[in-house]
């Protein structure tokens, strides 16, 4: 089964007002479940929209988004359920912490759920160790962690809900590189010990390419391009007319094809540009 | 040589926490140039931002001096005036855009620093044109900051400091909010003041790619300068850059790589053109050695 689906799904921000926007215009996107998608675009592409149709939090002006094979809006009254299942980290949620303690403010959302305090309790400890923090900082305020420990703190409140959708809009931006691969690779993590489904916005080529088992381009309000990150990456031109960016290694393999040498495009990490250096070189050498 | 504008000598500050003295940044020594283009780069917490402060006046040294346009510091002996007089010519860009508009139309947030400094109606006009044109946001002058990108917000607070003619500006991680167009855009910004204007620029940062532009890198770490020079010293000393908990651009890594498997190839590549000069380099060097054998 699939996760997550949209289907003819329209959505336009202050319709009947001269700001009138359309933010997705009739798209039909399959989200696979169990795995990690990442979602990338421009600012204005759709992108941030579609995370907030599957959790219910906006609802599309026309068309169906079914979680789990279920159309979410079937019955508006049990939207709240679909927020459970789909869990949305935003941008910066760091900024929307505001329990007392660290503690506090992860039980915020099981609490909220209505589950017993020895659940909630589980869930706490369970979330709080999935991001890496360990219990000394429960007691803390959170407002006294550094910048990527309060992130850390946000991401285990929504996984404290245990949603079978995370959805995570940009959850490395503003961090150095070292916090950057800290939160990425706890999130991977996740992904695999509660065999759920991630969804990763991110305006970085590179994470996207190292921390993703498929990708999905959004350009102009419309899916551009969906595939793994090889898939992807192989069509680096057809990226960089859309504006968007290609890691670096991308860019020698197309510049060295450019010049005229056979080796093969669709590379994006610095170990498989290494091996196919090493193969040309040494090929070269050899013969 | 160019004159020196930013000069520390063993510069240090610490603040106490539980009767604990924190140092963050422990006798530092440095100096700028008028016109130069420094990238600071360093992970969060090694002292960047506190460094970038201290500059700016807005934070007192523990230790040590500061001296700037040739002029030592020294809040005891100077009337506040002269502090602000100071504090004039270092303009500030900080990280979050939206953070940094007051104002609710473009202009008069950019008006608002000339206004505060009591200049003339006539000449904070032309001061805030001249800005927008700089920023290239002219045309949205009559706009809401609301209705604006990250980017294009970033932007209007730049022209802010613009109008206030300042003669460095440090943008403090002023692209690590943005989209990859957004950040592109300030970049060309901070380059345009910097050629054309010749203003002082410190670009804290983490992005890699950003700090190539620059005409000299500083990596920080634990509050000591650990590396400074060209990009092209700065980024080939990966293993530092690496302890220092930062990135080096991917050609520069892959080129290590295959390095330590015993190709000679530039440890110094920072550009994917660079990277496709070095392999064909080896390809014809290596045909060559063939044909004369």
């Amino acid at each position: 089964m699939n996760a997550a689906e949209l289907r003819g799904v329209s959505y336009i921000y202050s319709e009947n007002t001269p700001f009138r926007k359309v933010a997705v215009n009739d798209i039909d996107i399959t989200f696979e479940e169990k795995i990690i998608t990442g979602i990338i675009g421009h600012t204005g592409s759709g992108k941030s929209t579609v995370s907030q149709l599957l959790n219910g939090l906006l609802k599309p002006t026309s068309g169906t988004v079914s979680v789990e094979g279920k159309d979410i809006w079937e019955e508006p009254k049990k939207i709240r359920q679909v927020r459970f299942t789909v869990g949305l980290v935003f941008q910066y949620p760091e900024y929307q912490l505001f329990e007392e303690t660290v503690y506090k403010d992860i039980a915020f959302g099981p609490k909220n759920m209505g589950l017993d305090e020895s659940e909630i309790d589980r869930r706490v400890r369970t979330a709080a160790e999935l991001v890496g923090l360990t219990p000394d900082f429960f007691e803390k305020s959170p407002f006294d962690l550094s910048g990527g420990q309060k992130r850390r703190v946000a991401i285990a409140g929504v996984m404290a809900m245990r949603p079978r959708i995370l959805i995570l809009d940009e959850p490395a931006a503003g961090l150095d590189p070292r916090g950057r691969d800290e939160i990425l690779s706890r999130i991977v993590e996740y992904q695999k010990k509660t065999d759920s489904t991630v969804l990763m916005i991110s305006h970085s080529m590179e994470d996207m390419a190292a921390y993703c088992d498929k990708i999905l381009v959004m350009n102009e309000a419309k899916p551009f391009l969906y595939g793994t990150p090889a898939e992807i990456f192989g069509q680096a031109e057809v990226l960089e007319r859309v504006g968007l960016s290609v890691p670096q290694v991308t860019k020698l393999m197309r510049e060295l094809r450019r010049r005229g040498y056979d080796v093969r495009t669709d590379i994006y990490t610095v170990e498989q540009a290494k091996a196919e250096v090493e193969r040309l070189v040494g090929g070269d050498a050899a013969c | 040589m160019a004159e020196t504008i930013i000069r520390t000598e063993n510069l240090s500050f610490a603040y106490e926490e539980e009767g604990n003295r924190i140092p963050v940044i422990e006798n530092l020594n440095l100096e700028i140039e008028k016109g130069s283009f420094v990238a600071v780069l360093g992970h969060n917490g090694s002292g960047k931002s506190t460094l970038a402060k201290l500059i700016n006046l807005i934070l007192t040294p523990t230790g040590g001096t500061l001296s700037l346009f040739g002029e030592k510091v020294d809040e005891k002996e100077m009337s506040d005036d002269a502090l602000y007089a100071l504090r004039q010519r270092i303009g500030m860009v900080f990280q979050n855009p939206d953070n940094q508009l007051v104002a609710t139309v473009v202009e008069e947030d950019v008006a608002f620093g000339p206004e505060n400094l009591g200049i003339p109606p006539a000449e904070i006009r032309k001061r805030v044109d001249d800005a927008l044109d700089i920023v290239g946001m002219r045309a949205f002058a009559k706009h809401s900051p609301h209705q604006l990108s990250g980017g294009q917000k970033q932007r209007v607070a730049i022209a802010g400091i613009i109008a206030l003619r300042p003669d460095v500006i440090i943008f403090d991680e002023a692209t690590a909010m943005l989209d990859p167009r957004g950040r592109a855009d300030i970049l060309a910004t901070i380059e345009k003041l910097n050629r054309e204007f010749g203003t002082t620029v410190i670009h804290i940062t983490h992005y890699m790619e950003e700090a190539i532009r620059a005409g000299r890198v500083i990596v920080i770490d634990d509050g000591k300068i650990v590396l400074d020079g060209t990009p092209r010293e700065v980024f080939s000393a990966v293993d530092t850059v690496k302890a220092a908990g930062l990135d080096v651009p991917q050609v520069t890594e892959l080129m290590l790589e295959i390095r330590k498997d015993g190709f000679d190839f530039p440890a110094d590549a920072l550009t994917f053109s660079e990277g496709a000069d070095a392999v064909e380099a080896y390809i014809l060097k290596t045909r060559n050695k063939k044909e004369h054998s």
